[in-house]
Formats: structure tokens, C-alpha cells, sequence
């Protein structure tokens, strides 16, 4: 597998989620999503992997979708109750748009999120972004998974004290939660303004310019993918 | 039957590198076992498995002879009492007090007599009582290990596993831990101690058990 340059994971996702917030009908909406798939392929993210992992947020989606079509009135009736028009033609058309849209949106962020982390950063300063956002950006990626951890170390620490999260009724579970969520909150907090410390031991903002080991060089994969997605995209959109 | 029966358990992390192989340890309820061996060779790794706070792939765990993957947490916690390698990922409460009351509170058996006294006494033997009211996150690296040995030692649990429990105590403080520890052998309780320290090892402990990637000796 080659090597993509992290400007074109940028230029290309930045590309289709333009593209997907701009496109209303469905079809172009499903190709653009068959687009991304292929895409997704190319940079090598293993698809049914993802699926598994964001489970819960699909199931967000799906209930999204549902009441979208539900309360989208228009066109055939499908599905009525009495007099009351559950479900119509044009009330399914933009649910099932909702869902691949936002499809479209979580798979090309795989693109970005599978690179690594520190390679999209000396990426978006080489388009240019000052440094402190670029690295601003990086931490703030960082810092949500920093709260997970603390809160579910917390969670196994609490169970290892004696309290059992199956059987406790769930308003006392509410307040535990409560409980240990501010010290988690302090915790990541803690280890954040660690990281910021060092970060100016190190001479962070010294200097207006930050050099680094890493060059970036786009070479012909890149460009040839970047252009392959663009004609992509106008076929789809024309 | 004993209390923890480990048997031939391997584990690894990434696939292709195995931590451990075919570890199998009996361990007695009132027995008093050191566990030593290099860094990252495991050792918190399989005082983790042994809590069920990892799962074994191979092998199996049984505490009082049940698997320890049919256990909840919360029973083994009732059980086992652990006192983690890092203090800070113990250590949850708002305040001391609170932190060492926990169990207590949520654990189920509030209405025991002599609770207050005990977490008293505990505050006293390692020094706490005046940080009752503040944050936990607030102390030192020591302060914090002395506090989630206190938190630990206050409950009633009949096994205690104590993973490097000398770090970051002075001296003063690790005489105090091995008052705690001759007290826990008058009561006929068990421990299990990870440390390097070697000196304080052989004085506590019955067996000494040596981790290592083809499996453990005892020594
Ligand atoms: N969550 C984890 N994921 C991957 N590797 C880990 C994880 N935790 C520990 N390790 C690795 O396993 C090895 C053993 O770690 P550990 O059990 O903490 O060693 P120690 O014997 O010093 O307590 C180390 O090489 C460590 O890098
Ligand atoms: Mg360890």
C-alpha cells in the first residue's frame, strides 16, 4: 500500500463533505456515498471494523432517520394510521438521505482519523494553518478519549471498592456517577495541562516558525487521487 | 480447594508476542506470596487477570472456585482488596474521608458497627487525618499511595493483592506499612505483595514467586 501525503486525506475529505452538505437529491447522494466506500478502501480502512465499532451512534442515526421520515410529510402515502399518514414517499426519500449523508460524513472522517495523529498536523501546517491551531486541533482530538479513559478507570476502581453497578437502583447509580465524573473531568484536565507544560518546556511558541524532521512531499499517487475524486465528484453532482 | 487456583494461563497483549505462557499458581487464603520480576514483565498485567479486570484467552482464573470470569467486579472487589500500581487511577472520591467511607457507602453493608473508628484508625497510621476534607488528587505521589493503602486496609475483604505498594512511602511510612502487614498475619489474612524491593520481601512473605515469559518459579 502506498503512502498517502496527509494534505490529500485533507483535500479529499474536505471535498466530499462539502460535497455531501451541498447535494438534496438521493441518487447523487448514494453514489457520492459508494464513492467514499471506494475511498475508504483505497486508504485501506477495513469497513465492517468501523461499522462495529460506532454501533451506537448508527442507532442514533437510525432514530434520527425514522422520525425524519415520520414527521416529513409529501408525495404517496406508504403507511397510514386511520386518516393520519404515517409514512410517505417523500418522508422514507429524505430519511434514508439523512442516514447516507451522515454516513458519507463519519466514513470520510475515518480517512482523517485513521492517519496519524501527528502527521495531519505537520500536514495542515504545510497548507499553511499556523502551528499553535494545528497542534490546538491535535489536542483537542486527544482530549475527549483522555476523559473516556479517566472515566472508565474510575468506573473499574469504583466496582473494585465493592459497589455493584448492575444492582444499585438507578438513582443512587446517577449520583455515583456524578460522583466520580468531576474527579475524571480533573483528572484529564491535570494530564492536559501536564502535556502543555512540557509542550513549552519545549519551546512551543517561542518562535513564530516551527521546524520539524518530517517532509512532506506530495508525489504522483497523491495528485492522480485527489483528481480522481474531483472528476468523481463533478460527474455526480452534474 | 484453594482460595486462588490459576491454571495454565498465557496472555498477550498484541498477537504475535505472548506476555506470559502457562502460568499456574496455587495460592491459600491465609497464604503470604511476593511476586517479583523485571519491568513490563507482566506483573501487574496478571494481578489484573487475576481481578477479571482483564479476561485470560487461554487458561483460566478461579477464585474460591468459581471462574473468575462469572464473577462481577464488584464481587471479587469484595472479596480481594487491590491497591493499584498508580494511585491516581484508585483514587475517585471528592475527599479523603469520602474515598476511605466508599465501600461502606455503595458497597452495601453501611450498617456495620465501628466504621468511623476504623477509618479513623487507618487515617492515623498513615498520617491523613488532617487532609479529610480535601480532594485526593491534591496530595502527593506518596500522600496518595499511603491513602489508597489506607482506603484498601479499612475494608474487610480476606485477600489483599498490593502492586509495588513501597513506592513513593519514606521510611517512616513503610514501617508503618509493615505494622499493617503483621497485623494482617495475626488475622490469619493473606496478601500477595508485588515489589522489588528484596529486603522488605523476605521478612513478609512465606513464598517468593519469580514472573518471567516461559512462566513462574518459586524460589
Ligand atoms: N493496555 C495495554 N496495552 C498494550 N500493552 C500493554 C498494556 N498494558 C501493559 N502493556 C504492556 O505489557 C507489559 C507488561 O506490563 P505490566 O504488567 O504493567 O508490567 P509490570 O511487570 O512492570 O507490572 C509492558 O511491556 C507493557 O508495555
Ligand atoms: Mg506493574
Amino acid at each position: 500500500m502506498k503512502k498517502f501525503d496527509p494534505r490529500t486525506r485533507i483535500i479529499i475529505v474536505f471535498l466530499i463533505s462539502s460535497a455531501a452538505l451541498m447535494i438534496r437529491q438521493l441518487a447523487p447522494l448514494l453514489s457520492l456515498l459508494l464513492l467514499t466506500l471506494i475511498l475508504c478502501k483505497l486508504f485501506s480502512i477495513p469497513l465492517l471494523g468501523s461499522i462495529k465499532k460506532l454501533k451506537k451512534l448508527w442507532y442514533f442515526f437510525f432514530v434520527l432517520a425514522l422520525v425524519q421520515s415520520i414527521f416529513t410529510s409529501g408525495g404517496e402515502t406508504l403507511v397510514s394510521i386511520g386518516s393520519f399518514r404515517l409514512l410517505t414517499t417523500l418522508g422514507l426519500q429524505s430519511g434514508i438521505s439523512i442516514i447516507t449523508r451522515m454516513s458519507i460524513i463519519i466514513y470520510s472522517a475515518l480517512i482523517i482519523a485513521s492517519a496519524p495523529p501527528l502527521e495531519i498536523v505537520y500536514g495542515l501546517i504545510a497548507m499553511k494553518l499556523p502551528y499553535e491551531i494545528a497542534f490546538m486541533v491535535l489536542l483537542a482530538m486527544k482530549f475527549l478519549p483522555l476523559i473516556k479513559e479517566e472515566f472508565s478507570d474510575s468506573i473499574i476502581a469504583v466496582q473494585l471498592a465493592g459497589a455493584d453497578l448492575d444492582k444499585i437502583p438507578m438513582k443512587r447509580k446517577l449520583s455515583l456517577y456524578t460522583y466520580i465524573l468531576t474527579p475524571s473531568v480533573i483528572k484529564a484536565l491535570h494530564r492536559a495541562r501536564y502535556i502543555s507544560l512540557s509542550m513549552e518546556c519545549r519551546g512551543f511558541r517561542a518562535y513564530p516558525s516551527r521546524t520539524n524532521y518530517c517532509k512532506l512531499k506530495m508525489k504522483r499517487a497523491d495528485y492522480m487521487a485527489m483528481l480522481a475524486t474531483a472528476v468523481c465528484l463533478l460527474i455526480i453532482t452534474v | 480447594m484453594s482460595f486462588y487456583t490459576i491454571d495454565s494461563l498465557t496472555f498477550s497483549f498484541a498477537k504475535e508476542c505472548k506476555l506470559f505462557q502457562n502460568i499456574s499458581i496455587e495460592i491459600e487464603e491465609n497464604q503470604h506470596i511476593g511476586l517479583i520480576g523485571p519491568n513490563g514483565c507482566g506483573k501487574t498485567t496478571l494481578v489484573k487477570l487475576m481481578l477479571g479486570i482483564l479476561k485470560a484467552k487461554e487458561g483460566a482464573i478461579y477464585l474460591e472456585g468459581k471462574n473468575i470470569n462469572d464473577i462481577s467486579l464488584s464481587k471479587v472487589g469484595k472479596t480481594v482488596g487491590y491497591v493499584f500500581q498508580n494511585p491516581d487511577k484508585q483514587l475517585f472520591c471528592p475527599t479523603v474521608w469520602e474515598q476511605m467511607n466508599f465501600s461502606y457507602k455503595f458497597g452495601g453493608n453501611a450498617d456495620q458497627g465501628g466504621i468511623n473508628d476504623k477509618i479513623h484508625y487507618y487515617l492515623e497510621v498513615f498520617d491523613l487525618m488532617k487532609y479529610r476534607d480535601s480532594s485526593p488528587l491534591e496530595l502527593s505521589r506518596g500522600e496518595k499511595q499511603r491513602l489508597a493503602l489506607a482506603s484498601v486496609l479499612a475494608r474487610d475483604v480476606k485477600f489483599l493483592i498490593l502492586d509495588e505498594p513501597t513506592t513513593g512511602l519514606d521510611i517512616l511510612r513503610k514501617k508503618q506499612l509493615e505494622k499493617c502487614l503483621m497485623t494482617l498475619k495475626e488475622e490469619g489474612k493473606g496478601y500477595m505483595i508485588i515489589s522489588h524491593e528484596g529486603k522488605f520481601l523476605t521478612s513478609f512473605v512465606d513464598k517468593l514467586l519469580t514472573l518471567g515469559p516461559k512462566g513462574v518459579e518459586s524460589n
